[in-house]
């Protein structure tokens, strides 16, 4: 398994297809402190203003801010918007 | 919080109470029901969702176990539901558009243009009969046909356009120019400037002078009266009386005229000019008191003329106390002495002095002499020059015997 993975990634970069596609990954995307942009992800755990859990497809993403809001919610991608302050990621 | 394409489809917002709204955001994440603008405020989640999602998360509430409320609604469905529960609304604005588009088709005003001496009413009465007028619907015009016939029953019209800008219907019209009336009165042709004969052209009636003579202005130069050679009378018959025939004299009558211009000039001049410099002053009377707002020094300056402006307020607020403010206003003047040579001087009175016989030549007279002399005066700062003029024109003038 770990060694198809390592091909694959391989494979990827010999063909020049982006990784996160390939290899199931999330894409982060931040916007200074204000926005935060996450694709690829496997949804909301929690939600609180001063933190939004974010499960992936490994581990999770802890994001600790204030105010946040949530702008844009898809199947494909979160917007956290407000003051982000931290951001943790646990596998 | 809302797009143009959500505003077209209408949102909802709502508050989402319970244990775990995350599970069901996350339900609707599966479902691709689109959530956004979420916030938290205490327990309770906030957020936007679309209209025709709304219906749809009812079994996902269900299953999470939460109560959702509907907080405020946005969108164009809202706005159509509202205006339908008002519809005298709805009826006066189509009323309102319906008034426009009908009483737009109607012509308000008839508007004639280009007429000089055509009367306005009779070009209105023929525009009338064929329809054009106010009141009328303007589909109904046949703006060629009215044109054709104001242009066919006014003689004087060369042409006619209609045009409709607006609720206004523009008739222009171009009036043919006529061919003056000849005065055939029967008329006397006198002197108009006092002169000496020089030429004599009579084209009808008898001429009254001859040349060389010296006529005054008024003076009969060709009579209208033309007596016929008499009939030498019969013996034994009284002798017929002569009628003379009445005609309109005319001819063209050249007089040599004599014309005199005068001016003076002196050698010492003194010229005033404004520098510019000013100086306002300004007070105020109240009653009987006055108070000035600026103190002036008595002599600003050393040459000034003043100008003094009064300000009032309308006499029926002013009948008590009178107010009225003052502006004087102190200019700076420089005066400046010259003096002329006795050669530019009497260039200057020569100009001068030609300038104001110009103006009673006429343009068509010939100009024989043109002469100056400088006259010989007392005063010795001043130079005096007469001018003399002698032309040669036209000085017939048509008078008719019977007015």
């Amino acid at each position: 398994m770990l060694r198809r993975k390592g091909r694959l990634q391989s494979l990827a970069g010999l063909l020049e297809i982006p990784q996160d596609i390939v290899m199931d990954l999330p894409r982060i995307t931040m916007l200074g402190n204000k926005q935060l942009l996450v694709e690829n992800h496997k949804g909301i755990i929690e939600y609180t203003p001063s933190l939004v859990r974010i499960k992936l497809s490994q581990g999770e993403l802890l994001i600790y801010g204030q105010t946040l809001t949530l702008g844009n919610l898809q199947a494909e991608q979160i917007l956290v918007e407000g003051v982000v302050q931290k951001v943790n990621y646990d596998i | 919080m809302i797009s143009n394409a959500n505003y077209l489809r209408g949102a909802v917002k709502i508050r989402l109470s319970g244990s775990m709204p995350e599970r069901f955001i996350n339900l609707c994440i599966v479902e691709h029901i689109l959530l956004w603008g979420i916030t938290k405020t205490d327990e309770d989640l906030i957020a936007w969702i679309r209209l025709d999602d709304f219906f749809r998360i009812r079994p996902l509430v269900l299953c999470s176990h939460i109560k959702v409320k509907v907080l405020a609604y946005r969108g164009l469905p809202f706005v159509i539901k509202r205006i339908k529960q008002r519809k005298m609304l709805l009826l006066g604005a189509i009323l309102f558009f319906a008034l426009l588009y009908t009483l737009s088709s109607y012509i308000w005003f008839v508007e004639i243009t280009g007429l000089k001496n055509i009367p306005d009413q009779e070009v209105r009465t023929i525009a009338e009969q064929y329809g054009l007028k106010a009141g009328a619907i303007k589909n109904n015009i046949n703006s060629k046909a009215v044109e054709r016939e104001i242009a066919l029953q006014v003689p004087e019209v060369a042409w006619v356009g209609i045009n409709f800008t607006g609720t206004r219907a523009v008739v222009e019209i171009v009036e043919k120019t006529m061919p003056k009336q000849e005065d055939k009165a029967p008329a006397h042709l006198v002197a108009s400037k006092d002169g000496v004969i020089t030429e004599i052209i009579v084209l009808v009636g008898q001429a009254a002078v001859k040349n060389g003579d010296t006529v005054k202005k008024g003076d009969l130069l060709i009579n209208g009266f033309a007596f016929e050679p008499a009939p030498t009378a019969l013996e034994g018959q009284p002798p017929i009386i002569n009628v003379p025939k009445e005609l309109r004299a005319r001819g063209i009558i050249k007089a040599r005229i004599w014309y005199e211009g005068y001016a003076e000039t002196e050698l010492q001049q003194t010229t005033v000019t404004r520098t510019g410099n000013q100086q306002i002053a300004v007070a105020m009377k109240i009653g009987s008191s006055e108070v000035s707002f600026n103190k002036l020094p008595e002599q600003p300056y050393p040459e000034y003329e003043t100008e003094i402006i009064y300000k009032q307020l309308p006499l029926w607020r002013n009948r008590e106390v009178v107010v009225e403010s003052t502006i004087t206003i102190y200019r700076e003047i420089n005066t400046e002495h010259k003096e002329k040579s006795i050669e530019e001087a009497r260039n200057e009175a020569h100009a001068k002095a030609l300038q104001a016989v110009q103006s009673s030549i006429p343009e068509t007279a010939q100009i024989v002499s043109r002469n100056y002399e400088v006259l010989k005066t007392p005063a010795e700062d001043i130079v005096r020059v007469k001018v003399n003029v002698e032309t040669i024109e036209d000085i017939g003038q048509t008078i008719n015997i019977y007015h």
